[in-house]
């Protein structure tokens, strides 16, 4: 693809610029999920891990959904705001725009790789072994950045046009962020909520991907079709949605 | 055939009155039937031809839609109506160095820029030291561009804009940058790259520098086409006017 090499730029100043004036700079990828993770396992350890089933650990499975929701938090942010960030080079030189909020939606998914790697880690201290279907996990990292692009590019048009929109988002992806089981188990929750955060999409990713890397959920046939279809609606909607819009938006930039 | 070919092209922004920037102005206006869109006509059945080798100058005063015209050409913006075909290798010489960020280094900045440009990033890892070079801030090149002298960013954005030849040259009055060493320089490699054949479209209002150039001028005034003829002709009409 002609510019596959531009978006292998713009995915590595994304994942280099935010901490660049940091000591250890990237390292603060790794650093990042791994002492969110502690201080909620502080909070919520003597709360909910007695909640879990007989083989779940707690750890791990708090550790999973803060990666994924930082994924899906930052990496939608990013790439709803990328267009609106990026207008002064999109006014001068053609490029397709879409490829701001690819990269950024492509940066999140790198972070998430990355963060495997501490939840590996902290598998193994609980006692706990890697699933065999861990290649699975690829599976939902790509669904979640399709995902998150999708939502993105819709989200890029209404961040150009409307100032507000940013902070209705912050709002929604934080009432997200409660209606999906990160830090509790969704047994704990009357029948009324459990229905709700089923119904969350975010909540199948989840499943999906703390039993694809060590078992600490079960996932229903549902919740891979609704992974799946979340994720190519998605991308779809965002794709044709910005089409449609950006030609009357770019000249707002 | 011709290497542009810009053929009866409106440009229509739409404006909301009084600007509502955010959702809840717009909803609450739109109650009150106050949500009122005008059309700002910007270019209006623009239509020209510039071919291989051919330096058309732009003239016209300010909001007269020159700036709109190369967003057109450039293919940022896309026409309301008509079309604008352009064939070949598109460098946009317009506000130089769009994407630099301040925290990367110089070096990086290079690759970035040229990456947006379209060239081979292979090829130009191997150009940076030459740019460095030429735009004079080689021992800078590993520095973030925050470290730069605003000279320094200019003279680097200058010298890896026009470090390759394009088929189609698009220049917003940066014909010269830098101090006076550098602006003779700069000036000069310019011309090179304007006179080398490309098809290029030059919006500047320094009539000497146009009457020299070009070989085809276009006078836009309030977004349509005025008068379009030899560069002395034309450029004698809109001084006169």
């Amino acid at each position: 693809m002609k510019y596959a090499q531009l978006i292998r730029l713009l995915v590595g100043r994304e994942l280099t610029l935010r901490y660049k004036r940091s000591v250890i700079g990237i390292g603060w990828t790794l650093l990042n999920p791994m002492l969110t993770s502690f201080v909620l396992w502080v909070v919520f350890s003597f709360v909910f891990a007695s909640k879990l089933p007989g083989n779940q650990q707690y750890a791990p499975y708090l550790m999973a959904g803060i990666l994924l929701n930082t994924f899906f938090n930052q990496g939608l942010m990013q790439s709803a705001e990328s267009i609106a960030s990026n207008g002064g080079v999109l006014t001068k030189i053609y490029v397709p725009p879409q490829i701001f909020a690819i990269s950024a939606a492509l940066a999140g998914l790198v972070n998430f790789f990355i963060g495997l790697i501490p939840l590996a880690i902290v598998v193994f201290i609980s006692g706990q072994t890697l699933a065999w279907t861990l290649p699975l996990v690829l599976v939902v990292g790509i669904c979640l950045a399709f995902l998150t692009a999708g939502l993105g590019l819709a989200l890029s048009i209404m961040f150009i046009r409307f100032d507000d929109t940013r902070n209705i988002v912050n709002v929604l992806l934080m009432i997200l962020m409660y209606l999906t089981p990160i830090f509790y188990p969704v047994s704990v929750m009357n029948e009324t909520m459990q229905n709700i955060i089923r119904w969350n999409p975010l909540t199948s990713y989840l499943e999906i991907f703390r039993w694809a890397f060590s078992n600490n959920a079960f996932p229903s046939s549902r919740d891979w079709i609704f992974m799946i279809v979340t994720s190519l609606f998605s991308l779809w909607l965002g794709t044709y949605v910005f089409k449609k819009y950006w030609p009357r938006t770019v000249a707002m930039l | 055939m011709a290497v542009i070919d810009v053929k009866n092209v409106n440009v229509t922004y739409r404006v909301l009155m009084n600007k509502s920037g955010s959702l809840k102005e717009l909803f609450r206006d739109a109650i009150k039937g106050k949500a009122r869109v005008i059309d700002y006509v910007a270019l209006q059945d623009v239509s020209f031809t510039v071919d291989k080798g051919e330096v058309v100058a732009i003239l016209g005063r300010n909001g007269a839609g020159k700036s709109t015209l190369l967003k057109v050409l450039a293919g940022v913006l896309p026409p309301t109506k008509g079309t604008s075909k352009v064939d070949g290798k598109i460098a946009p010489m317009i506000e130089l160095g769009a994407g630099f960020h301040p925290e990367m280094t110089g070096a990086e900045n290079v690759l970035f820029y040229s990456a947006l440009m379209g060239r081979e990033v292979k090829h130009v890892r191997e150009r940076t030291p030459a740019i460095g070079e030429w735009a004079g801030v080689s021992d800078h090149m590993d520095f973030p561009l925050r470290t730069f002298s605003s000279g320094m960013v200019a003279r680097l954005a200058f010298a890896t804009a026009t470090d390759e030849q394009a088929e189609v040259l698009l220049v917003d009055e940066v014909l010269s940058v830098g101090d006076a060493d550098f602006q003779e320089k700069s000036k000069a490699r310019m011309h090179e790259l304007i006179t080398s054949g490309a098809a290029v479209v030059l919006v500047s209002h320094d009539m000497r520098a146009v009457l020299e150039l070009a070989t085809k001028a276009v006078w836009l005034e309030n977004g349509h086409v005025k008068m379009i003829g030899n560069p002395a002709e034309v450029v004698a009409a809109y001084e006169a006017n």
